[in-house]
């Protein structure tokens, strides 16, 4: 285990490496007009236009500014944003909105995760009758229909209804609440799907019905070995869900004015705000890898058949 | 269509609550101004505003020497008096006594507002290091700056090596502006500038505490509210990145008085249907809305109070590219009579009917320079000048019949007289991504319009082929649809990747200058000198430039009115650019009273809430078109009309 961990500790270095060296210089691709508005870059000279660009760093030899990027990291200094918030320090735009999405992207995967999971049990225990249509319903309703409308309604309609808030105010608590319903209405639907369908196929197998025939009691048997087995695939995931939360919400973030980091990422790219488009991807890339190396963990840590080490897993199946 | 879709259903949905929000028919005075914003701030430095929220927060957190009141006159500020000298190249301006700077809390600091400070601001803008981009406006005003600031740039960029950085910041002082005392600060200009005031309320003259700015460092001005202090009317209370910005009443201000409104809100709210929705539930002050959100309250009880607000001095206009790499119009736009049938072919008034479908001949601009701007010393307004007025009274050029006789003698001239077109060989044309094509060389003449991806710029597109097609017919004249994403100048006019679009300027000063040396002298697509890569030393067109600089040399403001009016008449006669629209004139429903603040065309005038009168109903179209009234009739007798 440990030499595993050691192993694709190793590799995910390697890999956020890669992925930010391959951003860094693709950045430095974009045309230096990018940097400047329409009217600066006609009425500049040649000589100010590069003044400006050695003022926010754009210019000289790429692998120079790569270094000291990463002269800047091993210190602690995530660099100045350029166009987005200009000179304002990176680290602390990420610290005021991760806190947001951070706070709404975990209430709505703990919503997702209770109801969705119960939701999905109840569909499982009640296949082909009334509760499992009506949760096949709603989950082909969030996933058919495009999120814009229904998101739509409920800001607008529920809000107006209820009598709250139609975007969100951090002093005002009940404006908390229709963005993280809002955000887990697809995570309940996601959950409920796979576990309906990691629980049926878990109670066709063989060990089940052998079990039921023994007579052991059809609680135990769902919760003690269907609910557990089934829950494995899904649990993978869950690392990464969690820690990819700071990455916020694009579309629900928009709407009910949250400042969370949700789009950042791309309006960086758009604006060719080059330090916070690297900081930004340096920060997902190694959320996103480290999710997955603790998904693998988890997975080993739940079901003890896993084993990490690659040695042969002879004899340990049921 | 889904677009269109959210918006009824947001307007239906919306209805009881009109009704609701109605029943209380008197409206009573609030102090407190709800708005939003778009698009976040990206810097709340005041002296680098980039987008329209910032200068809101500028232009009511700070004060500027003079200021306009609500008919647009210069009027004083921290400054309570000023005097040009004889020849208006002198100006000293006497600040009012015992002005302190406060914090973002509202308590008055021990600095005191002096004469340093605007110095002080003014040698901040004017380091090249500080990134502060605006500065062309006045590099070739205030003397001494142009060789100061030019020496810094080419020492940072390595041009001079045998002067330090430091020896010559310590030039400062053959820059123009000066402290003669505390209170006394004098600035000294390159030329006769009797129009010198309107550059005085542009974000280049704040002031500044250098003790303050020292203490935080130039860099981190403007990035939280704590980096800076206030001088203006309002202190900035609260900023929540890309959420909230909180204005409140600086009862320090020398004009507290007439701050009428306690609290300016700004919202970040992204989406035009929510901000209307939040409109009607009464928790913002006012709402822009699109032509199709209008529509959509047709019928709803909200129906009399959208109208349209008041045109600005922005102009936009027909915007043809004179480099462009599609042999067929390089060839037909260098001909006048072409340029001239496109002038005649292009039906404004049905254009402007996607942004107003009651009145759109109210949005018609049919001159560069906008009206009510540029007053001569007798009150006269520029666009009353021989020579510009024809041009103001024309409205909507639209004479198909014109446009073909003019398009017949332009194809005369530049085809064999069986289609070929002389000169132009069949190929691809490089304006990938914009748009993919080739030419044969023969008629039709293949036009690029370029847009951009957005539904109301795609619609206008369709529209002008559809009229050119009407026009001209299929034979003649082919637009083809170029799409650009994001950036039109980075996309399309820099790469030069187009034959046609609609373009414009903001007015930065009250001088007919402020265009014609953009558009001409000063690097303007009317010289050829879009692209450095590209530039041309042949002159575009040597008249017009001589008569943009004898215009610039003239200094007693009808004299030079009546230079810059042959100037507009020039480009107009030869449909260089075609204006046809004035910049404003949008739908709106608001609860403030207008023409109850400043007023003006350039600066941050118009985004100054100072006097500003907040109701707790919104107002009534009909209620608005009195106001308007009356504020006209009072305006054309202040300006002598």
């Amino acid at each position: 285990m440990r030499a595993y961990i050691l192993k694709r500790f190793g590799e995910s270095l390697v890999t956020v490496f890669i992925v930010i060296f391959a951003v860094f210089m693709l950045m430095r691709f974009m045309p230096v007009e990018g940097y400047f508005t329409r009217e600066d870059f006609t009425e500049m000279t040649a000589e100010a236009r590069q003044v400006y660009l050695q003022s926010i760093g754009i210019s000289g030899n790429p692998f120079g500014q790569f270094g000291r990027f990463l002269s800047g990291l091993a210190v602690g200094d995530w660099g100045r944003s350029i166009t987005v918030y200009p000179k304002t320090p990176i680290a602390s735009i990420i610290a005021e909105k991760a806190g947001y999405s951070l706070a709404f992207g975990l209430s709505a995967i703990g919503i997702s995760i209770v109801f969705g999971l119960a939701l999905g049990i109840a569909m499982a225990q009640n296949k082909d009758r009334l509760v499992d249509s009506l949760g096949t319903l709603y989950v082909v309703v969030v996933r058919a229909i495009p999120s814009l409308i229904y998101l739509f309604l409920i800001q607008i309609w529920v809000s107006g209804i209820l009598g709250w808030p139609m975007v969100f105010y951090a002093d005002v608590p009940v404006s908390w609440i229709l963005p993280t319903v809002s955000m887990a209405l697809p995570g309940i639907a996601w959950y409920a799907i796979w576990l309906r369908r990691f629980m049926v196929d878990e109670e066709n197998k063989d060990y089940i019905k052998f079990a039921i025939s023994k007579g052991l009691p059809r609680k135990k048997v769902m919760t003690g070995h269907v609910l557990r087995n089934a829950a494995v695939p899904l649990v993978q995931y869950l690392p990464t869900q969690i820690l990819l939360t700071i990455a916020g919400s694009l579309i629900i973030e928009s709407m009910y004015s949250i400042p969370g980091l949700g789009g950042l990422l791309v309006y960086a790219i758009r604006q060719q705000d080059n330090p916070l488009v690297q900081a930004l991807v340096l920060l997902f890339s190694v959320l996103g890898i480290f999710g997955v190396f603790l998904g693998d963990i988890l997975m080993v840590l739940i079901d003890p058949r896993i084993k990490l080490e690659g040695t042969s897993r002879t004899g340990d199946h049921v | 269509m889904r677009k269109m879709l959210l918006i009824v259903i947001a307007a239906t949905m919306a209805l009881p609550l009109f009704a609701m929000g109605n029943q209380d028919g008197g409206s009573r005075t609030v102090d407190r101004y709800d708005n939003t914003y778009q698009v976040e701030v990206k810097t709340l430095n005041y002296f680098l505003l980039l987008d329209t929220t910032a200068q809101r927060v500028a232009a009511n957190t700070q004060d500027h020497l003079v200021e306009q009141d609500r008919f647009g006159r210069f009027i004083p500020s921290l400054a309570e008096s000023w005097t040009p000298n004889a020849d208006s190249t002198v100006w000293t301006f006497k600040l009012r006594k015992g002005q302190k700077w406060v914090d973002h809390t509202g308590t008055p600091t021990t600095y005191e507002i002096t004469a340093d400070d605007f110095v002080e601001g003014f040698r901040y803008v004017s380091d090249p290091a500080n990134g502060i981009r605006n500065i062309s406006s006045v590099r070739n005003v205030i003397k001494g700056l142009y060789d100061y600031y030019y020496t810094l740039v080419d020492i940072d960029g390595g041009k001079i090596q045998d002067k330090t950085r430091e020896a010559a910041l310590a030039t400062f002082g053959t820059v123009g502006v000066k402290a003669l005392d505390a209170y006394t600060v004098e600035y000294t200009l390159t030329q006769p500038t009797p129009f010198f005031l309107s550059y005085l309320i542009m974000d280049l003259f704040y002031p500044v505490e250098k003790a303050f700015l020292d203490a935080v460092g130039p860099a981190n001005l403007g990035i939280a509210k704590e980096n800076m202090l206030y001088s203006g009317g309002y202190y900035l209370s609260d900023w929540q990145r890309d959420k909230l910005i909180v204005m409140t009443r600086n009862e320090h201000n020398w004009d507290k008085d007439n701050i009428t409104v306690r609290s300016i809100n700004m919202q970040k709210v992204s989406d035009p249907t929510v901000e209307l929705q939040m409109f009607m539930r009464g928790e913002l002050s006012s709402a822009l809305l699109s032509a199709e959100q209008a529509k959509a309250l047709e019928g709803s009880p909200f129906q009399d109070k959208v109208y349209m607000t008041d045109l600005t001095s922005v102009t936009f206009w027909w915007h043809p590219n004179y480099q462009s790499p599609n042999p067929e119009f390089n060839a037909f736009i260098r001909n006048e009579n072409f340029r001239k049938a496109l002038y005649y072919g292009i039906d404004h008034e049905k254009f402007l009917s996607l942004d107003d479908q009651v009145n759109p001949k109210g949005l018609i601009r049919s001159t560069i320079i906008p009206e009510d701007q540029c007053f001569d010393e007798k009150g006269r307004d520029f666009t009353d000048y021989p020579g510009v007025k024809e041009f103001k009274d024309r409205g909507n050029p639209y004479n198909p019949a014109k446009a073909r006789e003019y398009l017949a003698k332009a194809i005369a001239e530049l085809t064999d007289g069986k289609g070929s077109i002389r000169g132009v060989t069949a190929g691809p044309v490089d304006m990938k991504p914009i748009a993919d094509f080739s030419v044969d060389g023969k008629l039709p003449i293949q036009m690029v319009y370029v847009h951009t991806t957005s539904s109301k710029s795609t619609t206008e597109a369709l529209l002008f082929q559809a009229m050119m097609k009407d026009t001209f017919g299929d034979d003649t004249i082919n637009v083809v649809l170029g799409q650009f994403v994001d950036n039109a100048y980075r996309e399309a006019i820099l790469p030069l990747k187009y034959d046609m679009m609609w373009s414009s300027f903001r007015f930065a000063y009250a001088d007919p200058m402020a265009q014609f040396g953009r558009l001409v002298t000063d690097g303007g697509f009317l010289n050829m000198a879009v692209d450095s890569s590209k530039k041309t030393n042949t002159l575009f067109d040597k008249t017009l430039y001589d008569l943009v600089q004898a215009a610039a040399a003239e200094t007693v403001l009808s004299r030079r009115y009546a230079a810059f009016a042959k100037v507009e008449k020039h480009i107009q006669d030869k449909a260089y650019i075609m204006p046809y629209r004035a910049g404003g004139g949008s739908y709106t429903i608001s609860r403030m009273v207008p023409y109850t603040v400043p007023r003006g065309g350039f600066g941050v005038t118009r985004f100054k809430y100072k006097g500003m009168i907040v109701e707790s109903q919104p107002l009534t179209a009909a209620r608005v078109a009195e106001l308007r009234t009356a504020f006209f009739e009072e305006f054309n007798k202040l300006t002598a009309k």
